[in-house]
């Protein structure tokens, strides 16, 4: 049995051996592993203090009730829109500098040294260089800090649009 | 960070027009900066654009601040369209290097920024020069060709700066409505006043005290 099957049998039975979180907590949390900014989730602001006190300063200003209600909540959904666009900009993913600035070629030498210590699987060698190779490609497809944030922040600008759209069609038909 | 109302309300309802626009100006007038921003300059373009209106209504104030935190939006993504082509233009001079592994690509784009500024010093104008010069490129040259291998990321800037003008245009077309309610509403109560001045006789129709 070579080296390489027996490492990918003893990932499959340690794979077996996870089977999530078990604790309602834990569940809960990680029902929000794949959360990234929270704006497909419907919101509900009626029972916060901003729209009550909305509600009724736009009240003043002659709006209907059922106006009022549109506009108020328009604006809230508009800022947690901004916010999360805020958010979203400024902490983009983190470069990988170790990664995006490695010369692979140069490093083959170190990885027989860690796969095969005695130089008799030059193919874990390669798979391992193709495989770093690969994942370099990607981090430096991703570019730098900027081009990561603006990248992230262009995914928003629906949720911008429908935002803006709602807002300002509550007020003019209010 | 989902629904995070990053300021307070503190508004007493009862209060006249121009008091609750001073003091619903910190609940929706106030974003958040990044570290290298002035808040003060934030404030001071949103004073500018209130005292353009005529006595503004809460709601008018706070679509106000909303319209000019697209216009420091717009500020920031310009300012990222620059950045975009640096990071481009010392990803392809780290790349034409010898020392690719050695000189790194963040402290040579650090080195190139400060450089086009004019605010390097001696190591870095010598690094980006030496680079320069290793990639067989003049500092026109390389700017081209970072343009081409960043356009990219410059059109997601340029729809995200497109974003902002629609978003503006929206929040100008409600402040519009506003105000055209508002005078509306203040020209019906002074037909309303006028009607009321012109009943001569007693015990013909009467109109409330206040008009709505």
């Amino acid at each position: 049995m070579t080296m390489n099957h027996r490492r990918s049998l003893a990932n499959q039975s340690n794979a077996l051996k996870s089977t999530g979180p078990k604790s309602v907590a834990g569940k809960r949390a990680s029902s929000q592993n794949s959360r990234k900014h929270g704006l497909n989730s419907a919101p509900t602001f009626e029972s916060s203090l901003e729209y009550q006190t909305l509600v009724k300063l736009i009240a003043e200003e002659g709006f209907s009730a059922f106006a009022c209600a549109d506009i108020a909540s328009g604006l809230l959904n508009y800022r947690r829109v901004m916010d999360a666009y805020y958010d979203t900009y400024a902490s983009p993913e983190p470069v990988d500098e170790f990664l995006r600035d490695a010369n692979v070629k140069a490093s083959n030498p170190i990885f027989s040294e860690l796969l095969s210590p005695s130089g008799s699987e030059p193919q874990d060698v390669r798979e391992m260089a193709a495989f770093f190779a690969s994942m370099q490609r990607q981090e430096r497809r991703k570019g730098g800090p900027v081009s990561r944030r603006t990248a992230d922040t262009h995914k928003l600008i629906r949720y911008q649009r429908n935002g803006i759209a709602r807002l300002s069609r509550a007020i003019r038909q209010g | 960070m989902l629904y995070n109302i990053h300021f307070s309300i503190d508004v007493d309802v009862a209060m006249p027009v121009e008091d609750k626009s001073k003091s619903l100006l910190p609940f929706l007038a106030s974003p958040k900066f990044l570290s290298n921003e002035s808040e003060a300059e934030f404030q001071s373009g949103l004073q500018s654009l209130l005292s353009e209106l005529d006595n503004p209504s809460p709601l008018a104030v706070a679509l106000v601040s909303q319209l000019n935190e697209s216009l420091w939006w717009i500020r920031r993504h310009t300012v990222d369209k620059e950045l975009l082509l640096h990071e481009a233009m010392a990803r392809l001079l780290s790349k034409a290097g010898s020392n690719w592994m050695g000189s790194g690509n963040s402290k040579l784009s650090v080195a190139l920024e400060h450089y086009l500024d004019g605010s390097a010093d001696k190591y870095q104008a010598g690094l980006v020069e030496e680079a320069l010069v290793e990639a067989n490129l003049t500092l026109s040259d390389l700017r081209v060709r970072a343009f081409k291998d960043a356009a990219k990321h410059i059109k997601m800037v340029d729809d995200l700066i497109h974003r902002q003008h629609q978003t503006m245009r929206h929040l100008q077309r409600s402040i519009d409505s506003i105000d055209f309610k508002s005078r509306l509403i203040k020209r019906m109560d002074l037909e309303l006043a006028a009607l009321e001045s012109k009943q001569p006789v007693k015990g013909a129709l009467t109109l409330d005290d206040e008009p709505s």
